[in-house]
């Protein structure tokens, strides 16, 4: 006995012809029907999905290769000789502002402002280096600038214009191999400073031809020198 | 009272558990197909719409390589010389300043700076091309000059008319004045926009030679903040840090200041500036090469005394000249 709610299944197909029975589609059929349907009208939306997350094969913007920002081996005795022509560039400065005399109020005040801001250079290089970094001067360079670095006030502030000058083309010598962006920055920061430099050396010291003053020639590089 | 007593035999097959499989069945069927034969952008993965509106519309994708980078330098190279060029035509930069009486005519100075500056964009568009940009940008920066340079202008020469919440604001009292601290600001971007570049740019040549466009720059605006400010080397921040004073210098006796009286050194260098809220430039307004905004104050001030004030940026995305951006 069936005691099923609702229809009594066993009458329920007991009115349908067998003709029928095999025309209509068992259950099983047409659950696999209807999933079937649904995966068919999903295909356009997942393959969608996929085609948005696959870049394009054909993007040729996207090839620029990024370069390193630690600095390179090479780099690192770029960035080394760089920090030695700093220091021995605030050695020149320091001994000129205690050797020579007369030096006026604004004379002094941009002197020691440059002393100070090439020791600055030198430590920010050093931090930069970290072990690799060289600790001393290069006495070679100090020997054969120091010289140019005495007799009256405006003579050694034309010769600081020229070594300005000299170390703004070593730092162009320097960028043009450095790889690593971090040192890059830092010594575009420093040569931007120092370019500034030789104008305000300059200037002080009584120039007043323009092309000297924007410095339409610039010294040679000391990269190698010591 | 038992199921079996009260049966319903009636009950028509057409709506059983088997038709409701049958009709889900074909729905999800019929939706399949529509879903693949209506719209074709159905096949493209995008979601069915009802209707037909229209499509939303694709901004093109801004890319940032050294092409754009370079087309974005030289473009701010042609801002400033265009806007140097203004000052020039419209007689700015030759007319007598109140705030520096001693100024004179920077007009034959500044022209060479326009020489420069349009040097600097053919170089900078020459890398551009090497680096892969399909066409060198000619024109200035749309994003400089719609934001920057021209409401300079804009407020310095005409002033600001009334609105409904605030007076009118007169032209400047002082053109020359403002136009000068322009150009100093301007070549304080310019050198820095180089700078900023070196750390952005894929190739060391690159670096190398924005910098040496950058170098010169820099040492333009060291010039003209020296003919308006002769005495204007340092910052008193830096200068204080060096201290000065306490170094082994071996003085001369004109070092010995007495500031109660008047100075007894150059008496003919000419007075400073007298202070206001405008910045007095410098030569060497920073102990190292500056990436931080600059700070330009100009024109009139408002009914409230507040002049004019922006500050200029290094370019960034919004000021970038990317593939798509035409001189138009």
């Amino acid at each position: 006995m069936n005691v099923s709610k609702g229809t009594p299944r066993v009458e329920i197909e007991s009115t349908q012809s067998g003709v029928e029975a095999e025309q209509r589609l068992p259950r099983r059929g047409l659950l696999a029907a209807g999933i079937g349907g649904a995966a068919v009208s999903l295909l356009p939306f997942f393959s969608g999905r996929a085609s948005a997350t696959t870049p394009p094969a054909t993007d040729e913007s996207t090839t620029t290769t990024a370069p390193p920002r630690r600095p390179t081996d090479d780099d690192v005795a770029l960035l080394a000789a760089a920090l030695q022509i700093e220091l021995t560039v605030e050695g020149l400065y320091r001994q000129a502002i205690s050797a020579v005399a007369g030096w006026t109020e604004a004379q002094a005040a941009l002197m020691t402002t440059l002393r100070q801001a090439h020791l600055a250079y030198s430590n920010s290089l050093s931090g930069l280096l970290g072990k690799s970094a060289p600790s001393t001067r290069s006495e070679e360079l100090f020997a054969e600038w120091e010289s140019s670095f005495s007799g009256s006030t405006d003579d050694v502030l034309a010769k600081a214009a020229d070594l300005e000058s000299s170390l703004v083309a070593t730092h162009l010598d320097v960028l043009a191999k450095l790889q690593g962006t971090n040192g890059a920055a830092l010594v575009a920061s420093i040569q931007v400073a120092e370019a500034r430099h030789v104008t305000a050396l300059r200037h002080l010291a009584g120039v007043t031809d323009e092309a000297e003053l924007l410095v339409d020639e610039e010294a040679a590089s000391l990269l190698g020198a010591g | 009272m038992s199921n079996e007593t009260n049966p319903t035999p009636q009950v028509s097959a057409s709506f059983d558990r088997r038709g409701l499989f049958r009709i889900g069945g074909l729905t999800i069927a019929t939706a399949a197909v529509l879903a693949a034969c209506g719209d074709p952008a159905s096949s493209a993965g995008e979601l069915g719409r009802v209707g037909n509106g229209a499509p939303n519309p694709e901004l093109p994708e801004g890319k940032v390589n050294d092409g754009v980078l370079l087309r974005t330098s030289a473009s701010f190279e042609t801002s400033i010389a265009d806007a140097y060029q203004r000052m020039i035509d419209d007689g700015l930069l030759a007319a007598a300043s109140a705030t520096f009486p001693d100024l004179g005519d920077q007009t034959e100075l500044v022209t060479g700076f326009v020489d420069q500056h349009r040097k600097a964009a053919e170089t900078y568009n020459q890398l551009a091309l090497e680096a892969g940009a399909a066409e060198p940008f000619t024109c200035g920066n749309p994003r400089l000059d719609s934001a920057f340079i021209d409401p300079i202008f804009e407020r310095v020469l005409n002033g600001a008319p009334a609105t409904d919440t605030a007076k009118e604001i007169a032209p400047s009292e002082d053109p020359t004045r403002d136009m000068v601290n322009l150009v100093v600001t301007l070549e304080l971007l310019s050198a820095a926009t180089a700078q900023a570049l070196v750390p952005q740019v894929s190739q060391a040549s690159y670096r190398a030679e924005a910098m040496r466009l950058g170098t010169r720059s820099a040492r333009q605006g060291a010039l003209m903040s020296l003919h308006i400010n002769p005495d204007g080397y340092v910052t008193e921040t830096d200068l204080l840090n060096a201290n000065p004073a306490a170094s082994t210098t071996v003085a001369s006796t004109t070092t010995v200041q007495d500031i109660a009286q008047p100075e007894t050194g150059d008496t003919t260098a000419p007075p400073a500036p007298p202070p206001t809220e405008i910045p007095v430039p410098v030569a060497l307004p920073s102990q190292y090469g500056s990436l931080a905004a600059i700070t330009y104050i100009g024109g009139a001030g408002d009914e409230n005394g507040v002049r004019l004030k922006l500050n200029f940026e290094t370019p960034s995305l919004n000021s970038l000249t990317y593939d798509f951006t035409t001189c138009e």
